[in-house]
């Protein structure tokens, strides 16, 4: 007997929106597969996550939902952005969410949400567990803490390129489930195998998203005026978001790759191109 | 150098070898410092010249090996050992003629005898040789069987085994940090818990100076019951980790001894920095039970029923840093200091919205997705707050610094 049934509470990974926006693997732990194994996002840098911790700018916001409010937000981080969603059964997430006003610092806990679209497209979104408004000093923690960990996975991924490298035919998809407790070096070699993940691409994201902050920071220190950075802030993540957008293309493993044998994380309504969309008929899933 | 002499020498003196320990250190330093030959290598090199050059003959085996205790990592293998007989324990099935412990220089291990090998009884204290038993594991632990084809050879000289091993360690609640592990412990009961499982007759939390670790007494060990409050010596307790926390279990073998002297459970401070990922319920606003402190659901306590709660404040969460997760729970003092709130003014806020989880919602919104750093001890899965701190704002420095890093690399 181990303490009460194995319960533990899973880590919220730190992951760059560009990072996260590169993700195209998901799957479900454990040998069964039952439909109640957790599902895990595993992404380009090995980080296989079941919840994602983000703090960024909230730079718009919606109701895209018909008869129940069902809110759209979007979250920029110096590297890109991502959106995140809250509906019905997330009630105090969205209430949040409703209250907030678009430009603002956004804290969000949340699970990654895997979708393909008819074309192939994978698009990733946070459904958020919750949500909070916090302050400059909170995001830059973050891009800090996102950092660290993020190279840290970078430094485990580049021990596991140097294994044999799969025949090109592997995807993931055939590597055999591993228990959820895999190791960082076990993730870090399915990534590897999966996306071929480019480590001085990634190594270059951090970097980028290190050197906005210190001139964030620098400029902050010379004008007092905190509203001055922050507007900066904002900026340069549309910059940045406007970049990875792009990166995203070139990347070839978020784009085609061939769908998925299965679907575990629940399908989302088809949103047709990422940056504008509008309509979006509204599930009741969440 | 002088442990592997000794080692080497025993040996051949088992054989009725006398070698100066120069002779042996001349041919190990060649060996290992000029030739760089791994010490296991070494020694089994220097002993099977020695053996050679005085004629004894190794002895042949039939695809066993004789091997040391702590050698033993791999389970289906089939093994000699010279060893001890430690312990022997009371059988746990028919099946089992006898149990217990073996040890020899390096280490312990369990040995099962099946009552189908047929073999002789194994004497507590003796030394023997043991030959083609099956080396077994479970939940990463060893053990050795002898069955049928195994054979028991008695040893004239006494098996040196290391004393640490022979009795269980005498440890304070801070020093378990290995599963596996046969500790004493002077504690004292600090709670009991309902048990969820018919194997257990009890568990709870038992602590001394250095902290509280949960135990589980078995209801096969057939033990007297532990009393809340009270503080006992707790013997041959095998400790147990599930998740990085660590747990000491009381068996068949465990003793208890009730103590005079009152044990004062203390705490050796933890620390974690990390982001407020959770705000759970039961946070804010709550009732206890005027006799046992118990949180009330509905004004109700789980061990005293409906009574007439008391008000109190505290928050439990989780801090998450992107590697683990802590939980915390966060005292009325501590609470009211955080959120710059007395309870009169959390009670006065939930009248007004009658509703007591307006005060968890202030709660959430003053803390959540935040960077704390908190201090105080760790008590099963919780962390105690003593301190909590909002980290410091990134600085420029600290960026610098990464950025150096990662150009390094």
């Amino acid at each position: 007997m181990a303490g009460m049934a194995g319960f533990s509470r899973e880590v919220a990974k730190r992951i760059f929106a560009e990072e996260l926006k590169s993700a195209n693997y998901s799957f479900r732990d454990g040998e069964d597969q039952h439909q109640y194994a957790p599902s895990y996002l595993l992404t380009p840098t090995g980080a296989k996550c079941n919840r994602v911790f983000l703090v960024g700018t909230l730079t718009e916001k919606d109701d895209i939902g018909s008869d129940i409010e069902y809110w759209r937000g979007r979250v920029v981080d110096p590297t890109g952005s991502i959106l995140i969603y809250a509906g019905q059964y997330q009630p105090e997430a969205a209430q949040i969410l409703a209250c907030m006003e678009a430009p603002s610092y956004i804290a969000v806990v949340g699970k990654p949400n895997l979708y393909q679209t008819e074309d192939g497209n994978i698009i990733i979104s946070l459904r958020a567990e919750s949500i909070s408004r916090v302050d400059e000093n909170t995001r830059n923690q973050w891009i800090i803490d996102t950092a660290r960990r993020t190279l840290e996975r970078l430094e485990i991924l580049k021990n596991a390129s140097l294994a044999p490298k799969a025949a090109d035919f592997t995807t993931a998809d055939n590597v055999p489930a591993t228990s959820s407790a895999s190791t960082p070096a076990q993730d870090a070699e399915r990534a590897m195998q999966h996306y071929h993940t480019d480590i001085g691409h990634f190594r270059e994201m951090v970097l980028r998203a290190l050197t906005s902050l210190r001139e964030e920071l620098a400029k902050s220190s010379v004008h007092s005026e905190a509203t001055e950075s922050k507007g900066k802030a904002a900026q340069d993540g549309k910059k940045a978001a406007a970049g990875a957008q792009y990166a995203a293309e070139e990347m070839p493993a978020a784009k085609k790759g061939k769908p998925k044998k299965s679907e575990p994380f629940s399908a989302w309504p088809p949103a047709e191109d990422e940056d504008e969309v509008e309509t979006i008929n509204i599930g009741k899933k969440s | 150098m002088k442990e592997l002499v000794d080692q080497i020498k025993a040996r051949l003196k088992d054989q009725k070898i006398e070698v100066s320990d120069e002779d042996i250190k001349s041919r190990l330093e060649k060996l290992i410092v000029n030739f760089r030959v791994p010490e296991s290598e070494a020694r089994r090199s220097v002993l099977n010249y020695f053996f050679k050059e005085h004629g004894v003959v190794p002895q042949v085996r039939a695809g066993s090996d004789k091997v040391k205790i702590a050698d033993i990592k791999e389970a289906g293998k089939w093994v000699d050992i010279e060893a001890k007989v430690l312990d022997l324990w009371e059988p746990a099935a028919e099946t089992i003629s006898q149990t217990g412990l073996l040890g020899d220089a390096t280490g312990s291990i369990k040995f099962v005898k099946w009552a189908k090998s047929d073999l002789p009884n194994l004497e507590l204290g003796k030394s023997y040789l043991l030959k083609k038993m099956v080396t077994d594991e479970f939940q990463g632990r060893f053990s050795v069987k002898l069955n049928r084809t195994s054979q028991i050879e008695p040893l004239e000289a006494e098996v040196e085994a290391k004393p640490a091993s022979r009795a269980p360690q005498q440890v304070t609640v801070a020093e378990i940090n290995e599963p596996g592990k046969w500790v004493d412990l002077r504690v004292k009961v600090a709670q009991l818990w309902e048990t969820n499982s018919e194997a257990i007759s009890q568990s709870g939390l038992v602590g001394d100076e250095t902290g509280s670790i949960k135990f589980v007494k078995w209801v096969k060990a057939d033990l007297p019951d532990l009393e809340e409050g009270k503080s006992y010596r707790l013997k041959n307790l095998v400790t147990d980790e599930f998740q990085g926390r660590f747990s000491v279990k009381m068996n068949r073998t465990s003793q208890i001894e009730p103590l005079d002297v009152d044990v004062e459970i203390g705490s050796i401070a933890a620390e974690f920095s990390g982001a407020l990922v959770d705000v759970q319920k039961g946070s804010g606003l709550i009732k206890r039970c005027p006799v046992c402190k118990r949180s009330l659901a509905k004004g109700v306590c789980s061990e005293h029923g409906k009574v007439d709660g008391t008000y109190d404040l505290r928050i439990k969460a989780v801090l998450d840093d992107g590697r683990k997760v802590q939980d915390l729970l966060v005292n009325r003092e501590t609470t009211e200091r955080l959120l710059n709130l007395t309870l009169e003014e959390a009670k006065q806020m939930a009248m007004e919205a009658l509703d007591h989880e307006v005060v968890r919602s202030l709660i959430e919104s003053k803390l959540m997705g935040r960077y704390y750093s908190v201090t105080g001890p760790r008590i099963d899965r919780y962390l105690l707050v003593e301190s909590i701190t909002e980290l410091s704002p990134a600085s420029a420095a600290q960026v610098e610094e990464l950025i150096g890093s990662v150009e390094v690399a």
